[in-house]
């Protein structure tokens, strides 16, 4: 092997030449076009959880705006101009003093890409999509969340069609913040429910 | 494979105990459990179809179902009220004890 | 696979390489053309033998390549060749 090497290229796996020559193979073939490719890879990208913290943030200080997105999540997400083109449902389910939600797709790793943009690692694991059902405290407990006592812990498997969100709750103590500053706190993480959101602007 | 009945929020459902071959949506955890009709979600092709290319259609009922934590763990760590919904297929379920159709 | 046991859960980032990223715009492009559904990739890699040795995005790639042999679309043997000229190519000499 030649010195000149790097690391990562040594490392890589033998999946990365295989869809490459698949991807040469199509366009050659005319089964998809370059303008094609390139457009969905810009669909994912610009995609990302900044999106649903938006929705967030908006149903936080807009009740009727909440009601839309508990209701009707895709119609809530195209008013903020987001593009939920996919077919499947858009829900978003509303954690209070009483139920946390934690969402998890034991199957495969169904996520709301169409809003959210590319689940995170962990979601995807065997063990996050084994124990999520079976101890959903154990695996909120390690992402340093605990629901305090007398909350409920419900967990939905996005087994079918259904794409599932949280609407986390507001930290107490924000009264005096914007939608953009409140957008802030949600983290990805809690748009999941694994944990919630961030307390202010200086928490890590 | 189950029959084709319509089912409202609160009727008493259980998820058949079949084995069946092949790609299937709904998780083994959940086989022959027992829980109740949360919603109904709406009609869709079955995925079970689609996923061998065949056009997925008459189109199936799909539900929220939900289930007591405490009924599909013997080992559950929490409260009896903690609660797993999964979204099942109408074929997948039959109805359940004390339950109506 | 829910309910199994299961170690902790590894929460650190990976960044998303290059590929990865042309694993998920290929699907996703098949699949808005017709050519293959999320159920079918599904359950191509649910099909894979050797599906807990490989990652999440090397499942997506030998589906989707299983199911373009499969439809007729692509041979395995051009697929194989071109990607050894790939990696000859990336080899640097």
């Amino acid at each position: 092997m030649s010195e000149h090497h790097t690391h990562e290229q040594t490392t890589r796996s033998p999946y990365a030449a295989r869809i490459r020559a698949i991807e040469a193979l199509l366009l050659e073939k005319g089964v998809l076009t370059e303008p094609e490719v390139q457009d969905s890879i810009s669909y994912m990208e610009a995609r990302s959880p900044a999106n649903g913290a938006k929705l967030v943030a908006r149903a936080w200080v807009d009740d009727e705006f909440k009601e839309l997105l508990l209701s009707d999540g895709k119609a809530a997400a195209a008013q903020l101009g987001m593009d939920p083109e996919h077919p499947a449902e858009f829900v978003v389910v509303e954690n209070t003093p009483k139920v946390h939600n934690l969402i998890v797709c034991t199957l495969c790793s169904c996520y709301p890409r169409a809003i959210l943009g590319r689940p995170p690692d962990w979601y995807k694991s065997f063990e996050y999509r084994s124990r999520a059902v079976r101890e959903p405290r154990a695996v909120m407990r390690e992402f340093g969340y605990e629901p305090p006592e007398g909350v409920e812990v419900v967990v939905h498997d996005s087994t079918a069609d259904v794409r599932y969100m949280v609407l986390p709750m507001r930290p107490p103590d924000t009264e005096d913040l914007g939608e953009e500053e409140l957008a802030r706190l949600v983290t990805r993480d809690s748009l999941v429910g694994a944990s919630v959101p961030r307390a202010s602007a200086t928490t890590p | 494979m189950g029959r084709d009945l319509s089912y409202g929020p609160g009727d008493r459902v259980r998820v058949l105990p079949a084995e069946k071959p092949g790609h299937v949506r709904t998780p083994g955890y959940l086989k022959g459990k027992s829980g109740w009709i949360e919603a109904v979600i709406g009609r869709f092709p079955n995925p079970e179809d689609l996923a061998y290319g065949l056009a997925g259609r008459p189109e199936r009922n799909l539900y929220k179902v939900g289930f007591r934590q405490a009924d599909l763990w013997d080992d559950y760590e929490g409260p009896a009220e903690d609660i797993l919904y999964a979204d099942v297929y109408e074929h997948w379920l039959e109805p359940g004890e004390g339950g109506t159709a | 696979m829910g309910g199994s046991p299961g170690g902790p859960i590894d929460k650190s980032p990976h960044e998303v390489e290059d590929w990865e990223r042309l694993a998920d715009a290929i699907n996703s492009a098949l699949g808005a053309r017709g050519l293959q559904s999320t159920d079918e990739h599904r359950r191509a890699i649910e099909s894979l033998q050797n599906y807990r040795d490989l990652s999440y995005y090397e499942r997506w790639v030998a589906a989707t390549e299983k199911l373009l042999v499969q439809k007729g679309v692509l041979t395995d043997d051009e697929i194989s060749d071109r990607a050894a000229e790939i990696e000859r190519r990336w080899g640097g000499t």
